[in-house]
């Protein structure tokens, strides 16, 4: 579906949302760059309402039907889970509706606020700018770690959150992501690895134990943060969040993975003050060992998003050549892996 | 006829220097680009995949005799073939019968296994691992 269909399509979605608006019309209609689980729309909808001029921003977000998650990501549970933080401190979007049926766009879709602000790729040479500057200057490296403490401190059974899985105590947590990353796994991939194999038995095997519970957004990171005037206006990308083990977000702040050359973590925070700070918000003790452990894990998820991405493109599902890279990338995370293990 | 290396070459620099900057649309001038990276890596794959299979065929044969010197049992350390499926197999059934063959003997095999693991790996980076060469 063209880009002027699908706002011609949403034009109509929020008439019928809006019932009080008069003049209804779209401006600013993108569809943003990056997702490769979803479609993402930006825009502004201008309206009349009681004799006065309203503009909101707004997020849609739609399941294409055959996103690098596959069967693993639920639009109507990132749906839930935005919803249920509106009420909480974690800086997130306000979530407005949720549309299952696939008549109007061609797959789910949900529809939220759009936050002011910018999400600067951290790989490219103007996010990596960006975010140097805004460490100079030493607002956004604070916000950064306030956001992530705001997150595992929050109360997540108070706030309902509850119903996207609770692992059981000791080693469970660990198991399920294994299982879970193994699953998508399976379904994509097309010759065996035995480096992976060895990897996931491994992983298996050294399984650590969670201190504490908490909510996890999975690929907490610049690049997946909104941010205005040096702070962080909305996290963003609820698409990997469970509950689990705090130390599994703190590890992928602490990952080599997500700085490409920069000395500060994440592009944007001095590892000492990221481990003091948090520490200090969260009440928590960064064990290094167990993020060590979790790095090693994100290895092995990162190999199972580059085995489904390039499973996708030789299944004919996914025409988009980034997908069909991929599969390139798999050898060379798993020799970061096999480093890792010491082979 | 023309090398398949020098014809990719051209196509790559055309993709990337004709191509790539005549389009504005984002979405298709990235495709192009990637089309372009994905192109080099096929290149090399096409290059290195006979002498990369048969060094890889031979690591595993190596690997599964010294195996079956470790006197493993029979049903965890003889496949039917020696191929990449039966190192993950073999992998598997190690970490399942730790216990049972004892720590030392695991680590043995393991140590073997992952020394082959290390060199199929750098067998695939000759092609992945190359990018912007």
């Amino acid at each position: 579906m063209s880009v002027p269909s699908v706002a011609e399509r949403i034009t109509s979605y929020l008439k019928d949302r809006l019932p009080a608006a008069s003049e209804l019309s779209l401006s600013d209609f993108v569809q943003t760059a990056g997702g490769w689980s979803h479609e993402i729309y930006t825009f502004y909808a201008n309206w009349r309402q009681d004799g006065r001029q309203m503009r909101q921003g707004f997020c849609v977000r739609k399941d294409p039907g055959c996103g690098l998650l596959r069967n693993l990501s639920s639009l109507h549970e990132q749906f839930r889970v935005i919803k249920a933080l509106e009420s909480t401190p974690v800086p997130t979007p306000r979530a407005y509706w949720y549309q299952d049926d696939p008549g109007l766009l061609g797959g789910p879709f949900f529809v939220m606020e759009k936050v002011e602000g910018e999400a600067p790729n951290p790989w490219s040479k103007a996010g990596k700018s960006f975010y140097a500057e805004a460490a100079k200057r030493g607002t956004l490296p604070r916000s950064f770690v306030e956001a992530l403490a705001s997150l595992h401190n929050l109360d997540w059974k108070a706030a309902g959150l509850d119903f996207i899985g609770v692992p059981a105590e000791g080693r469970d947590f660990a198991r399920r992501e294994i299982a879970k990353w193994e699953s998508l796994i399976d379904q994509s991939i097309r010759k065996p690895e035995p480096a992976l194999t060895e990897l996931l038995m491994w992983l298996k095997v050294n399984a650590p134990e969670v201190q504490r519970l908490a909510f996890v957004h999975g690929a907490y990171r610049t690049g997946n943060l909104m941010i205005q005037n040096d702070a962080v206006s909305a996290i963003i990308d609820w698409e990997l969040q469970v509950i689990g083990d705090p130390m599994y977000d703190v590890a992928y702040v602490l990952s080599d993975l997500n700085r490409e050359g920069s000395p500060l973590l994440s592009c944007v925070v001095e590892r000492e003050f990221f481990l003091d700070y948090y520490q200090l918000l969260t009440g928590l003790k960064i064990d290094l060992e167990v993020c060590r452990y979790y790095e090693i894990l994100y290895m092995m998820r990162s190999t199972a998003f580059w085995l489904s991405a390039s499973g996708l493109f030789a299944e004919g599902k996914n025409k988009d050549l980034r997908l069909a890279r991929t599969t390139y990338s798999v050898p060379v995370v798993l020799d970061m892996a096999a480093k890792a293990l010491g082979f | 006829m023309l090398s398949a290396k020098l014809l990719v070459g051209e196509i790559v620099s055309s993709l990337r220097q004709v191509i790539g900057p005549a389009i504005s649309e984002p979405y298709p001038k990235a495709q192009a680009y990637m089309a372009a990276t994905i192109l080099e890596f096929v290149a090399r794959q096409i290059e290195e995949r006979d002498g990369s299979d048969s060094k890889k065929a031979a690591l595993l044969e190596t690997l599964f005799d010294d195996i079956d010197r470790l006197g493993l049992p029979a049903r965890i350390a003889s496949p039917r073939a020696r191929d990449a499926a039966a190192l993950s197999e073999l992998i598997s059934n190690l970490y399942q019968v730790r216990s049972e063959i004892g720590e030392s003997a695991f680590a043995a095999a393991n140590l073997r296994v992952r020394q082959a693991l290390r060199d199929l790996l750098s067998l695939d980076l000759e092609i992945a691992g190359k990018e912007g060469e």
